[in-house]
C-alpha cells in the first residue's frame, strides 16, 4: 500500500531521510521508533505529501510522489488520516464543526456528514461532548477529536505523529487501546513515537527503528 | 448545495471572526469610495458644464452685401445638406443692425449714415459635431461657397476647452483607477492580516484534504462582504453629505449633488469588487 524507493529527503541542516527503502502493507500496525530529529517525522509528512523527496519516490495505493500533480495532494489526503501532538484542531469551531470538516472538504451530504459524525464520535468515546469547544476538553480528550477527524472519512492508512507526548501514562494507555481498535477494523496504522513503553502493548506490530534519516532494520 | 452553503457559512463566520482587521479592511475600503465616489460627481459635473459651454458654441458666416436673395436661398439648402448642422439662423443687415443697437445702446445709422452689417448666418452644430476638427473640416467646406465672405468662431477658446476637457478626463481616469488600485492593495494587505490570524485554518483544512479553491472560496466570500459593507457605509457617508450640501449650502454655492439609484449601485458593485479582489490577492500567498 505504502513503498518507499531508495527515498532521501532533507530539509534544515540535520532533519531528513537517506536511501529509505520500505514497504507497509494494508491493515498494518507500524511503530516508527527513534530519537526527536531521527526522521520519523519526515517519513510521515513524505507519505502525506507535505514533503517530497528528493530522491526516490513513494507511492501510496495509486499516487506516485514522482508523478502526482499539487491539485491530486488533497484526493490523496482524503485517503490518509493525521493525529498530532498538538492535536491541531480549531478552536473556533466545536467538536461536531472540526470532525465534519474533514467530510465538508470531500463533498459530502448533510445527512451524510451529521451521521458519520455522531458515529464516529461516540466509536472514540465521545459523544457526550458533541458541541463542545475544543478549549473545554482534556489533553486526551482533544486527541480523540482528532482521531475522530481523520477516522471520519475513512481512511486507508492512520498517521500518529508522537500521539501521546502531551498526555499523561493512563491517558496515553487509553489512546492506545483507541488505535488498536481502529487497527482492528483493517485501518493501517502507523505511530511514529519515542515513547518504547507503547510498543509491548499491541501484539504483532512492527517495529521500524529510525536513526539519523536512516532505518537500522529494514522490510 | 451543502458545500455552497458550507462555504458561504464560512465566509460570513470569517467575517464575525476578523475582529479589528476586518473591521480595518472596511474602513480602507469605505474611505477609498467615499474619494472615488465624491471624485466621479465632481469630474461628471464638471464635464457636463463644459459640455453646456460647448452646447452654446455657433458659428457665424457672413456673406457678402452684394448677395441676392435667390443667392442666399440656395446657400441656406445647400446648408440643410450638412449632417453637422443642427440650427440655421439668417441674421439680415437689418436684424443685425437691431442687435447691434440692443448691445450698444445706440443706432449704427446714427454713426455712420450707412449700415455696415452684412447679413450673416449663425449655424448651431449638432453635439457629436462641437469639436474643433469637426469645426474645421465645416468651415474650410462653407468658405468654399462664392457667397461667403468670412467664416468666424472661437477657434482659441474651443481648443482650450478641449484641452481642459482632454486633461479633466485624463485625470478623472488616472484618479479612479489609482484610487481603485490603492484601495484594493490596501484592502489587500488588511485582508492579509486577517488571514494570517487564520492560517491554521488553512493549514488544518489543507490537512483533511482540502482543495485550494475550497480554502479560498471563503476568504473570497469574506472579502466581498467586507467590500459589501465599506460601500454601504460608503453610501451612507455619500447620501449624508449630499442631503446637508444640497439643503443647507445650496444656496450658498448654486451647486447641487445629484446621485441616482444607478451611482449606489455602482459603488456597492465597486465596493465588492475591490474586496473579492483584495482577497484574492491576499490569499494566493497562503495556498502556495
Amino acid at each position: 500500500m505504502i513503498t518507499f524507493f531508495n527515498v532521501s529527503c532533507t530539509f534544515g541542516k540535520d532533519a531528513g531521510v537517506k536511501d529509505v527503502n520500505l514497504t507497509i502493507n494494508e491493515g498494518e500496525f507500524v511503530f516508527l521508533t527513534g530519537s526527536s530529529g531521527a526522521g520519523k517525522s519526515t517519513l510521515l509528512r513524505l507519505i502525506y505529501m507535505d514533503l517530497f523527496p528528493e530522491k526516490g519516490k513513494v507511492v501510496i495505493r495509486n499516487f506516485d510522489s514522482s508523478k502526482v500533480r499539487p491539485n491530486e495532494i488533497p484526493f490523496l489526503r482524503r485517503k490518509v488520516g493525521m493525529i498530532f501532538q498538538d492535536f491541531r484542531l480549531l478552536e473556533d469551531r466545536n467538536v461536531y464543526e472540526n470532525v465534519a470538516l474533514s467530510l465538508y472538504v470531500s463533498h459530502y451530504k448533510t445527512r451524510e456528514i451529521k451521521n458519520r459524525v455522531y458515529n464516529v464520535l461516540n466509536q472514540v468515546g465521545l459523544g457526550h461532548r458533541v458541541y463542545y469547544n475544543p478549549r473545554e476538553l482534556s489533553g486526551g480528550e482533544q486527541q480523540r477529536v482528532a482521531i475522530a477527524r481523520a477516522l471520519v472519512k475513512e481512511p486507508v492508512v492512520l498517521l500518529a505523529d508522537e500521539p501521546t507526548g502531551n498526555l499523561d501514562p493512563r491517558v496515553a494507555s487509553d489512546l492506545m487501546n483507541l488505535l488498536i481498535k481502529i487497527n482492528q477494523t483493517g485501518t493501517a496504522v502507523i505511530v511514529a513515537t519515542h515513547n518504547y513503553s507503547l510498543i509491548p502493548r499491541v501484539a504483532n506490530a512492527r517495529i521500524i527503528q529510525v536513526n539519523e534519516g536512516e532505518i537500522i532494520n529494514p522490510v | 448545495m451543502t458545500i455552497l452553503w458550507f462555504l458561504i457559512k464560512e465566509g460570513f463566520r470569517g467575517l464575525g471572526r476578523s475582529g479589528y482587521a476586518g473591521a480595518f479592511s472596511i474602513i480602507i475600503i469605505a474611505l477609498s469610495l467615499i474619494l472615488i465616489g465624491f471624485g466621479y460627481v465632481a469630474a461628471r459635473d464638471t464635464l457636463v458644464m463644459v459640455e453646456n459651454i460647448r452646447s452654446q458654441f455657433d458659428i457665424t458666416i457672413f456673406v457678402h452685401r452684394n448677395a441676392s436673395l435667390t443667392d442666399l436661398e440656395n446657400f441656406i439648402e445647400e446648408l440643410s445638406y450638412f449632417e453637422e448642422i443642427e440650427k440655421i439662423d439668417y441674421i439680415s443687415t437689418d436684424s443685425a443692425a437691431a442687435q447691434f443697437k440692443a448691445e450698444f445702446g445706440e443706432d449704427i445709422f446714427s454713426i455712420l449714415d450707412y449700415n455696415p452689417l452684412p447679413p450673416s448666418f449663425t449655424l448651431r452644430l449638432k453635439p457629436q459635431a462641437r469639436n474643433l476638427a469637426s469645426i474645421e473640416d465645416l468651415t474650410t467646406r462653407i468658405k468654399q461657397y462664392p457667397i461667403v465672405d468670412e467664416v468666424r468662431y472661437r477657434e482659441n477658446f474651443l481648443r482650450l476647452l478641449e484641452k481642459y476637457q482632454r486633461l479633466i478626463f485624463i485625470a478623472v481616469v488616472t484618479a479612479f483607477i489609482g484610487l481603485t488600485l490603492i484601495s484594493i492593495i490596501l484592502a489587500s494587505n488588511s485582508i492579509k492580516m486577517t488571514i494570517f490570524s487564520r492560517r491554521n485554518v488553512i493549514a488544518t483544512m489543507k490537512l483533511v484534504g482540502a482543495t485550494n479553491n475550497f480554502v479560498r472560496a471563503p476568504f473570497l466570500i469574506e472579502g466581498t462582504l467586507e467590500g459589501l459593507i465599506g460601500a454601504l457605509l460608503a453610501s451612507g457617508v455619500i447620501g449624508l453629505i449630499s442631503y446637508f450640501f444640497n439643503n443647507y449650502l445650496q444656496g450658498l454655492t448654486g451647486y447641487q449633488i445629484i446621485v441616482s439609484y444607478r451611482y449606489y449601485i455602482g459603488l456597492l458593485v465597486l465596493g465588492s469588487l475591490i474586496g473579492l479582489i483584495g482577497s484574492m490577492r491576499a490569499i494566493r500567498r497562503f495556498l502556495e
